[in-house]
This record gives C-alpha cells, sequence and structure tokens, in this order.
C-alpha cells in the first residue's frame, strides 16, 4: 500500500512536472553582508536561492495570503516606513486591531527571537503566524495554499524554488524567511561611526559619508553611549543597534500588557519586551510595543523624565529613581541629531525590496 | 560570507558516510557503528549560591548589612582555558539567565587536565579585535557576546552583575535601588588556577567539573566587602578604579570549585 502511494506519488511528481515543464536549477543567494556585521547563520533545511528569494518577496506583496485577498505583509510592514506600520495598531482585514505596533522589519537573520514578547523562536515559525491570525489576515493555510496552487505562475516558481510539486505553508514561509533575510540594513551614517570607532578600515565612500557626519550628530552619539548623559547603550548597540534581550523600560508602573511574561508564566517577565532595533527609527514611527508615542521628542522625553518604576524594571534604566536621565532641551536636540544618523536610505529604498511588477 | 551550522554539516556528512559505508560492506560479519569521533566531552558547571543555598534570579536574599537583593543577571568570560600547553577551550560565556549553569563544553580527555588555568575576561591580545571577525562557534563573536561587548570603548565586559536592592530597612520591600557592576577593560583581567580537579564521570564519556559562585562572598569577601548602598554602579569609568577591581578580586574569591 505504501509503496503503491510512492509510486503514484513519483507518477504523480513527474506528469505535473512535464506539464508545467520547468526545471529545478537553483542559483545560490550569496547575501551581501556589511564587513563590519557578523556572518548571518542560515538553518540548513532553508539555503539561500535566487530562485526562493524572488518567491518570498511576491508572496510578501501577495494578498491572496489573506481571507478576502485584501492584505499582504506588506499592509502593516511597508518599506516607506522601514517595514513597519504608521498606525499605532494595525487593522486586519475584518477590521479588528490588535494590541501592539507593526515591527520593523530589519536585519531580522540576526535576530534571536521574533515578535514583542519573543514567541517565536525561528523566523520560519514566525510567518505562519500572520496568516492564519484572526486579527491580521485571517485566512486558514489550506485555503491560502490552494489559491496560490490554482495560479501556474505560482507552481512554477515554488518547483524553481524548492524542486518538488506541490505548495504548503513551510514553503510559503521558507521562501519568505529567505526574502526576509535578504533585507539588511548596514549603511548608514551610524555604520561609519561604528567602524571607526572599533578601527575597521573606511572605504573611501564611508570615508567620504563620515566626512558628513556633524558635530552636532557626534555630540549626540557622545551622550546617547555616556553614562552620565542619556544612558541608551546598554540596550541599544553594537551593529544591530540592538541587544537580543527582554527588558522593561519603565513605559508603565502596572502592567495592562504583560509582554514576556505571559510567554514564560513568570511574573518576572512582566512587562518585558524585546529590545529593538534603533536602525531606521526615524521612518518607523509610532513608537514600543504598543505605539504610544508618536515622535522620537516624546521618547526622549520619556527616558528623560516619564520612567514609572515597577518591579520588573531593568536596573539598567540607571536613573529611574530621579525619574530619568533628565536631558534639557538642547541636549535632547542633539540625541535626535545622532538618532536621525541611525537612517539608511539604501535600505527603504532598495529596489530589491520593492513590490515585484 | 555565509556559513552553514559547520557541526551539523558535519555530522550529516559522517552519518552519509557511514551509512554509504553500510550499505557497501559486503562482509556480513562486520559491526559498523556510526558515532561521531571525539566522543569524549568535558564540561564546566557553576552552581550560583548565596551562602549555603542555591540562587535563584529575581529572589529575595538578605545581605550581611541587612539589605534585600534580587539579582537580574550574573554572566561572565572564560578565555584561554587550559593545562600547561593543552588547551581545553579559547572561550567560554556564562549567563544565568540564557543557558543555566553550563560555562562550557568541549571535547577532551579529564586525564590531560588535572589542573587547570583560565583567564576571568579577554586577555588584551584579543580584547580589542573586531568582535564580528571571531569564529561563529566562539562566543567572543559579536552574535554570541551580544550585551557583553562596547562598541563604544571596544573590548568585552569580562563580568557583569546586575542587581536590584532594597537597601531601607523599613518592612516595605521596593527594590528600588538598581546595582550595575560592568567590569572590563585590560588592566582589571584575572587569572584562575585551580588543582586536584575532581572530574565527575556522567556517563556516555561526559566529564562535569562543577563550581560554585557564592554572592554573598561576593559582596562580603574575606577581606574586603561590597556595600550596596554606596557601591552599587561601576562601568570601569575612569573615577571609578577601586570599586571595579574590588568587583573583580571578589568575584574570583566567590568562584570556587566544588
Ligand atoms: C495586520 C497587520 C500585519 C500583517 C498583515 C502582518 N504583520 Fe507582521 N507584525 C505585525 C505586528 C502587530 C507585529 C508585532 C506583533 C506582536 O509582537 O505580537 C508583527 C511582527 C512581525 C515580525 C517580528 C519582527 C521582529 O523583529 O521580531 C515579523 C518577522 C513579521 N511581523 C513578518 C510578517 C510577515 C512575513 C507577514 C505576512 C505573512 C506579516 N508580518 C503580516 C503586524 C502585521
Ligand atoms: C534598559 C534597556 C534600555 C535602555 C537603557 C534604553 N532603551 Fe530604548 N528600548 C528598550 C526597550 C525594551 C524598548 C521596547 C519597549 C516596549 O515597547 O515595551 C525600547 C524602545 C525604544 C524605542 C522605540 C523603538 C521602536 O521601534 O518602537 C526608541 C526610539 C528607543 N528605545 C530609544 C532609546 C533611547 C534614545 C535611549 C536613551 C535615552 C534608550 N532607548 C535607552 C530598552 C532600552
Amino acid at each position: 500500500m505504501k509503496y503503491a502511494l510512492i509510486a503514484f506519488v513519483i507518477v504523480a511528481t513527474f506528469f505535473s512536472c512535464k506539464k508545467d515543464n520547468v526545471g529545478y536549477e537553483p542559483t545560490p543567494y550569496e547575501l551581501d553582508i556589511p564587513s563590519h556585521f557578523p556572518d548571518m547563520i542560515i538553518p540548513i533545511d532553508n539555503p539561500m536561492t535566487f530562485e526562493g528569494v524572488a518567491l518570498g518577496r511576491k508572496l510578501f506583496y501577495e494578498k491572496q495570503l489573506s481571507g478576502d485577498n485584501t492584505q499582504a505583509c506588506a499592509a502593516c510592514h511597508s518599506p516607506q516606513t522601514a517595514f513597519s506600520d504608521g498606525n499605532q495598531f494595525s487593522t486586519g482585514i475584518d477590521g479588528l486591531e490588535g494590541n501592539r505596533n507593526s515591527m520593523a522589519l530589519i536585519n531580522l537573520g540576526w535576530q534571536n527571537f521574533f515578535f514583542w514578547d519573543g514567541r517565536a523562536a525561528t523566523l520560519e515559525e514566525q510567518i505562519l503566524e500572520p496568516v492564519i491570525d484572526p486579527i491580521e489576515m485571517h485566512e486558514t493555510w489550506p485555503n491560502a495554499v490552494s489559491k496560490l496552487y490554482g495560479s501556474q505562475e505560482y507552481r512554477d516558481m515554488f518547483y524553481q524554488a524548492f524542486g518538488e510539486t506541490g505548495i504548503d505553508s513551510v514553503k510559503v514561509s521558507k521562501a519568505i524567511a529567505q526574502f526576509l533575510r535578504t533585507m539588511i540594513s548596514g549603511n548608514s551614517k551610524y555604520d561609519v561611526i561604528y567602524k571607526a570607532e572599533n578601527n575597521l578600515p573606511l572605504s573611501a565612500s564611508d570615508q567620504a559619508m563620515y566626512a558628513t557626519v556633524s558635530p552636532e550628530e557626534s555630540a549626540g552619539y557622545d551622550l546617547f553611549k555616556s553614562l552620565n548623559g542619556a544612558d541608551c547603550f546598554h540596550c541599544h548597540n553594537g551593529p544591530l543597534m540592538q541587544v537580543q534581550k527582554f527588558s522593561n523600560n519603565g513605559l508603565d508602573p502596572v502592567f495592562s500588557d504583560n509582554g514576556r511574561g505571559d510567554v514564560t508564566g513568570n511574573p518576572s517577565d512582566n512587562g518585558k519586551f524585546k529590545v529593538p532595533t534603533l536602525r531606521n527609527i526615524a521612518y518607523s514611527a509610532p513608537y514600543m510595543h504598543d505605539g504610544r508615542f508618536a515622535t522620537l521628542d516624546e521618547v526622549i522625553n520619556h527616558y528623560s523624565f516619564g520612567i514609572n518604576i515597577s518591579p520588573t524594571l531593568d536596573p539598567l534604566i540607571e536613573y529611574a529613581a530621579q525619574g530619568g536621565v533628565q536631558l534639557g532641551p538642547f541636549e535632547a536636540d542633539l540625541v535626535k541629531k545622532f538618532l536621525l544618523t541611525l537612517s539608511d536610505e539604501s535600505f527603504i529604498n532598495n529596489p530589491d525590496f520593492q513590490e515585484p511588477q | 560570507m555565509i556559513k552553514f551550522e559547520n557541526m551539523k554539516i558535519a555530522n550529516t556528512i559522517l552519518i552519509a558516510g557511514c551509512l554509504a559505508l553500510v550499505l557497501t560492506s559486503c562482509k556480513d560479519d562486520e559491526i559498523i557503528t556510526c558515532v561521531p569521533m571525539d566522543g569524549s566531552t568535558l564540561k564546566l558547571t557553576v552552581q550560583p549560591t548565596f551562602g549555603a543555598q542555591d540562587l535563584h534570579l529575581d529572589s529575595i536574599y538578605t545581605t550581611a548589612e541587612g539589605y534585600k537583593v534580587q539579582f537580574t543577571e550574573i554572566k561572565f568570560y572564560i578565555q584561554d582555558v587550559k593545562n600547561g600547553s593543552s588547551t581545553i577551550i579559547s572561550d567560554g560565556l556564562f549567563d544565568f539567565r540564557s543557558r543555566g549553569t553550563l560555562l562550557l563544553e568541549a571535547s577532551g580527555d579529564p586525564l590531560d587536565f588535572i589542573e587547570l588555568q583560565a583567564n576571568l575576561g579577554v586577555d588584551s591580545s584579543i580584547n580589542h579585535d573586531n568582535p564580528s571577525e571571531f569564529p561563529n562557534s566562539s562566543w567572543l563573536n559579536i552574535s554570541n557576546s551580544n550585551d557583553m561587548h562596547w562598541g563604544w570603548n571596544p573590548g568585552y565586559i569580562f563580568v557583569k552583575i546586575e542587581a536590584k536592592a532594597d537597601t531601607i530597612a523599613d518592612g516595605n520591600d521596593i527594590f528600588d535601588h538598581n546595582v550595575v557592576f560592568h567590569v572590563g577593560l585590560d588592566a582589571n583581567m584575572q587569572t584562575l588556577d585551580y588543582a586536584n580537579l575532581n572530574w565527575l564521570a556522567l556517563g556516555n564519556d561526559v566529564h562535569e567539573l562543577q563550581f560554585g559562585l557564592d554572592l554573598a562572598t561576593f559582596l562580603q569577601g574575606s577581606t574586603q566587602s561590597i556595600d550596596l548602598q554606596t557601591e552599587y554602579s561601576s562601568h570601569s569609568a575612569p573615577g571609578q578604579e577601586a570599586l571595579t577591581l574590588k568587583v573583580m578580586e571578589n568575584f574570583k574569591e566567590a568562584l570556587t570549585l566544588l
């Protein structure tokens, strides 16, 4: 019986290949990793190929993945907002709003966990969620997959990417994950500041960019990393401009969203959320897990005067007892100028990340 | 450069090769075992305690001064772990919150390591190297060192202890006193040296060496103590040298063989 089934699958595969008449010759995709970044560890069961990335890109912009064919991933992760959503809360296809702000999708290949509460351990796992989430794309995987299967173009692209006929949620998530791993941002003014500071070689274009760093931006960076200044760097630093951890940065005295605590069940994790990257922060307003701050000025004001003490507050919010780091208006403005050096226009406008024509 | 998970590839090749061998081998009486070589594993573990009791992060302990303290992070680097000219491993990172009691795991024979020397911290010869260039398997690679590297003052944090304390004995448990010790800089590196190692055989050719890390000793050392009411912050910055060195010395005293 088993053998008959396998034989049938082989015959079916053979025939469907012939019919679709496309070959499986995947081309390895070499990631363009900035010189000051670590290697990206690629899961062994999802190697990067041109065919996979092209398919993932098309799927990222594919509205058929949603229940009423109106919403793609890009609806809540659009290029102009650093692949996040300019609204405080995103609206799903049924008009329902969640209680978390959409996250900017930047340098995901180096993240150790996904979502504000870190409930997904891998990108492949993360991508399975939004499609079936009732307040997001609200579709079933069998439906989504059968819609894709109805298209000859998708059948061909899936075959070219995976060398098998048939489409399933695992292949959809693998392809989108491949595309998301290409979305690397490492070409901002901050990057040349980082390289210079770490005594790494600067290319000619790096040097040209370094020459444009203004005295205010430098002074803002000094404050950003100064213990007696803004004291931001304990949580936001390094090539990714974030550390991989969950932290309570003093938003609330009591929590309406327990964040990490609801995932681990440990009350010591209540009110902790993933430390986000500050890359391209100028594009990704509003800010924090619930999008409570509309502007960077409001964010800096929070760290200056608005810190709320609670049992799980991160000890690295060192001036909590005084309400924050107490930056005056002039200093706050310098810190903001530094935050704007994290903008990477070559990332936001990269034609390879836009909707395929 | 893209690197795949090399170990996994190596093992896959091993298994595939082994399978091929099994399939092509014609002698019926030959037994082929597909076990990776280098079977012998050495493990170093560290159990944090507060005096006699095992320490749990976020739990409350009372110091000699009567303060209440909750530890939230305990992390440290050891590097160049060896016995004379035999090296166990180049580096290890202890991270109680993310990795529990495991300090390092490496292949090796316990008989080669009846003594052990290591740096508590990272030697100046590599402390300032580009943190992205260490091999992916190294804890010094920035992907693994995470918040144990200072990008703005390039080098590693050797010992990191974070806590919240209540230093006012008024009966109200309010832990609003932040305690942050981040110690690095070449001058503060310490060396560790242990003799008469007692490797525990765990079976399957795994041997474990157990250390204790007594945070009560860390605060109340044999020659110097750290009073959390006044000595609660060191980032190894200029002006903090005395507390910085005390943190390293007391930490070294607190880390003992079990
Ligand atoms: C209706 C809006 C919406 C849609 C559609 C949507 N997302 Fe999201 N996305 C969010 C929100 C909101 C979060 C944060 C949710 C949370 O933390 O609970 C998020 C988080 C993520 C993250 C985590 C990033 C990180 O740094 O941890 C990834 C990756 C992601 N989305 C990818 C996708 C992909 C791929 C799709 C399409 C299959 C998609 N999203 C569709 C709103 C959306
Ligand atoms: C103790 C760690 C810590 C420190 C120090 C810290 N942050 Fe944050 N930061 C976080 C966490 C955690 C979040 C997300 C919190 C949430 O949404 O609940 C965050 C969020 C942000 C955001 C919003 C990002 C987004 O995508 O929504 C900005 C902007 C920001 N921080 C800037 C700063 C600045 C500027 C400083 C210094 C004045 C600073 N941070 C200091 C941990 C920290």
